[in-house]
């Protein structure tokens, strides 16, 4: 119910049933491209173009200076028979499952705690809110100082305390994935958060009276009428954090760069040192052209599943 | 109506898919020569220099003492950790600066790239004047000078004094004493504040830029081993996996598992973290050169630290030599350029460059020999010593080899993989072995 009001695209029938013809509906149909006119333009000159600019890089081994070589489909070879790129795509995978799960665990939690209107709950709300427009450089140096391994570490001079630790966080190649996790939850959960409180909101009260009426209880309604109503939000989540799973870079590569001993070097860190330590630009547009199909795949496999949930 | 939803979703859903995922971009294949016109463009002279801190400012001092001469203006830029990432991020958009000033060592990635100019040395002015050993750090296998050289040093061993005078020891004289010494730190409170929270040895550990074999190279030296065998005919072996590559490792590991004196984030730090971990009393003991006598004055260990020549291995006392180089690249303004090198190579600016900003020192020993080091640093006993050090122990890594980034990147990979991992040294070195000859290989220089 909630979704039907908020759908915008009501508007373009309704119109051309009132209007029949076709002369006018034409400028009707341009305004919204106009609106859409300036992003489009800005993500065609940065993101599409270089985009198709990465595909035909992909076919060549650049070299600036000496003329690029045509290597055809090479790099995607050496793309699918690369150790160091395949360890990197399951950390990615692990990365990405982790943290999308964990972020969106721990954001719908902190929805359901904080959907109030009183002013100290929007206090409170802001505050948990701000990791997620922090630059992530900063909080990665911040949480890179908080988790010094050392006994006098902030984090573990606290864990401390309870007689855990010292743990060795960023610095073993056996929890560094991990703690780049939690730094990476601790960041994206309080932005699911406000998406979730926004599905909550749109929720109609009328459903809780009913099922309160009907005797259910708090586990009840949030079973058969919270999670139920929260299905489109959570595609949008999820689908957000998936994408912004598969491209993780800036918490890896501030917090560890990749290291130690690779434990934590994800795709986008992979490429990234392809191109600018290894100066082979050909074979990581191969890499960024293989992620941008995958996550293109995956994009579509979430909605035709939640469709399909949605048909039935 | 659903399905206009559904749809629209999905190509919202793709676009953000496609604008979330990163692109590379490069830019047109295109591939002009480098300049060869006797007319320069116009415009200022771009200078790229790795430089962080004060150390812009000697830059700047040399920059506009060529400017009163010449009448030439330059645009400076500067950079430390990730000025390669930026420099080649200028190669592929055909927008590089006219003259970078770097790391001898980056000689051959430079040159694969065919981003830099070679360089007739019979043409640049003042050349002759330089000691003959600096121009070893500007050439390729074949001998071509690919550089010009700018300044040169080797690492030395800074000690914190008052934590040896607090626990009652002496500067090390071999390896034994390096891990007591470090044990010592570690575990002897020398900084006297009742907590266990100081380390031996600083090490920068990362493999970025190569940093943790750029920092085992002395060990490995000095326990008399070499990267690559000489063939013959310009042909090299890889030999890390000598019986002095599994010593030297197997000690250099040993810190860090076993007695635990390293500082515990090595493993992901940088100079730029190890320089604090050793400014701020985490540390006791660290391998660096020359140019950190600034970096720690300016810092609460000034006069608190001690400079020592490095102690002797098993073989002998060889220590990491290394060469800033002048590079022309391939630009449109080759006369300006040549003409700042020349001007970077003369007394008056190797002066500027050691004492212009006393907090920098860019021009750590001169190239030029007629600028004594002495009495330009007032006598300061350090630099005498940094003097000795360089003539009598300095070794350089082989910059000469093709593309010695590459091969020190993929020694890096390894040793910090067995360090975290504490692994078998002789398995890994075997294994890195293998994995530098195919490397010389790709590079054309392989035996056999």
């Amino acid at each position: 119910m909630a979704v039907a009001r908020t759908t915008v695209p009501v508007a373009l029938p309704a119109q051309r049933d009132r209007n029949g013809g076709t002369r006018r509906r034409r400028p009707g149909r341009l305004v919204p491209w106009l609106f859409l006119a300036p992003a489009l333009t800005f993500f065609a000159l940065f993101k599409f173009w270089p985009s198709i600019e990465g595909l035909y890089l992909s076919l060549f081994h650049v070299r600036p200076y000496l003329g690029d070589q045509w290597v055809g489909l090479a790099n995607f070879t050496r793309a699918f028979e690369d150790p160091d790129l395949r360890a990197a795509v399951g950390h990615t995978a692990l990365d990405a499952a982790v943290q999308v799960a964990g972020s969106m665990l721990v954001g719908f939690l902190l929805a359901l705690l904080l959907e109030a209107p009183a002013r100290h709950v929007r206090i409170l709300r802001t505050a948990i809110f701000l990791p997620a427009v922090t630059a992530m450089v900063a909080v990665a140096e911040l949480w890179g100082a908080l988790l010094f391994p050392g006994q006098y570490g902030a984090v573990n001079s606290l864990l401390g305390h309870l007689g855990v630790g010292p743990l060795p966080f960023l610095s073993s190649p056996d929890s560094a994935l991990w703690t780049v996790m939690l730094v990476q939850i601790w960041k994206h959960a309080p932005y699911d958060m406000v998406i979730f409180i926004a599905g909550l909101v749109g929720i109609d009260r009328q459903l809780y009276e009913a099922a309160s009426i009907d005797g259910a209880n708090a586990w009840q309604r949030l079973r058969a009428v919270t999670l139920p109503a929260l299905r489109p939000i959570t595609t949008i989540v999820l689908i957000l954090g998936m994408i912004r799973g598969l491209r993780v870079f800036t918490e890896i590569y501030v917090l560890t760069h990749g290291g130690p001993a690779g434990a934590t070097e994800s795709v986008v860190t992979y490429t990234y040192r392809t191109t600018v330590t290894g100066n082979d630009a050909g074979y990581s547009a191969a890499i960024s052209t293989l992620l941008l199909a995958t996550t293109i795949l995956l994009t579509v496999l979430t909605l035709w599943w939640r469709n399909r949930r949605e048909a039935d | 109506m659903a399905r206009t939803a559904i749809r629209s979703r999905v190509a919202v859903a793709l676009l953000a898919a496609a604008c979330a995922t990163p692109a590379l971009t490069g830019c047109s294949s295109g591939n002009a020569p480098p300049s060869e016109t006797s007319v320069d463009a116009s415009g200022p002279l771009k200078v790229w220099a790795r430089a962080a801190n004060d150390s812009p400012k000697a830059y700047q001092a040399i920059f506009d003492a060529f400017t009163a001469k010449t009448g030439i203006k330059i645009e400076p830029f500067f950079t430390l950790t990730d000025f390669e990432t930026k420099l080649t991020a200028a190669a592929t958009a055909h927008n590089l600066p006219d003259v970078v000033v770097n790391d001898a060592a980056q000689l051959g990635n430079f040159k694969s790239q065919g981003i830099i100019q070679k360089i007739d040395k019979s043409k640049i002015a003042g050349a002759d004047q330089l000691t003959p050993g600096s121009w070893e750090a500007a050439k390729d296998l074949k001998g071509d000078v690919y550089a010009v050289p700018f300044s040169a040093q080797a690492n030395l061993l800074f000690i914190r004094s008052d934590w040896l005078t607090k626990l009652n020891l002496q500067p090390p004289k071999s390896w034994e004493d390096v891990a007591a010494i470090a044990k010592a730190f570690t575990t002897g409170d020398p900084d006297g504040n009742g907590k266990a929270d100081t380390y031996g040895l600083a090490v920068p550990g990362s493999t970025t830029r190569g940093y943790i074999s750029w920092y085992w190279s002395t060990f490995f030296w000095q326990a008399g081993g070499e990267y690559f065998n000489d063939t013959g005919g310009g042909k090299f072996s890889a030999s890390v996996n000598s019986a002095a590559g599994v010593q030297a490792t197997t000690w250099f590991k040993d810190l860090f598992c076993t007695q635990k004196v390293v500082q515990p984030s090595a493993l992901n730090d940088t100079t730029t973290e190890t320089n604090k971990a050793f400014q701020t009393g985490v540390t006791g003991m660290y391998f660096t050169g020359p140019y950190a006598f600034a970096t720690m004055d300016n810092s609460p260990v000034k006069g608190k630290y001690t400079v020592v020549a490095p102690p002797a291995g098993p073989a002998n006392a060889k220590t990491l030599a290394e060469g800033t180089d002048i590079y022309l690249m391939a630009g449109n303004k080759p006369n300006a350029a040549k003409k700042l090198a020349e001007f970077m190579i003369t007394p008056e600016a190797q002066k500027l460059g050691m004492t212009a900003v006393k907090t920098a020192t860019i021009v750590r020993l001169p190239v030029n020999p007629t600028v004594d080091v002495a009495s330009v640093h007032d006598s300061d006993p350090r630099w005498t010593l940094a003097q000795q050090v360089f003539t009598n122990q300095g070794h350089y890594e082989p910059d000469s080899m093709p593309n010695w980034a590459a091969l020190r990147q993929a020694s890096s990979d390894a040793l910090n993989g067995l360090v975290a991992k504490c692994g078998d040294p002789k398995a890994a070195l075997d294994t890195l072995n293998d994995k530098l000859n195919s490397l010389l290989k790709q590079q054309g220089v392989a035996a056999g």
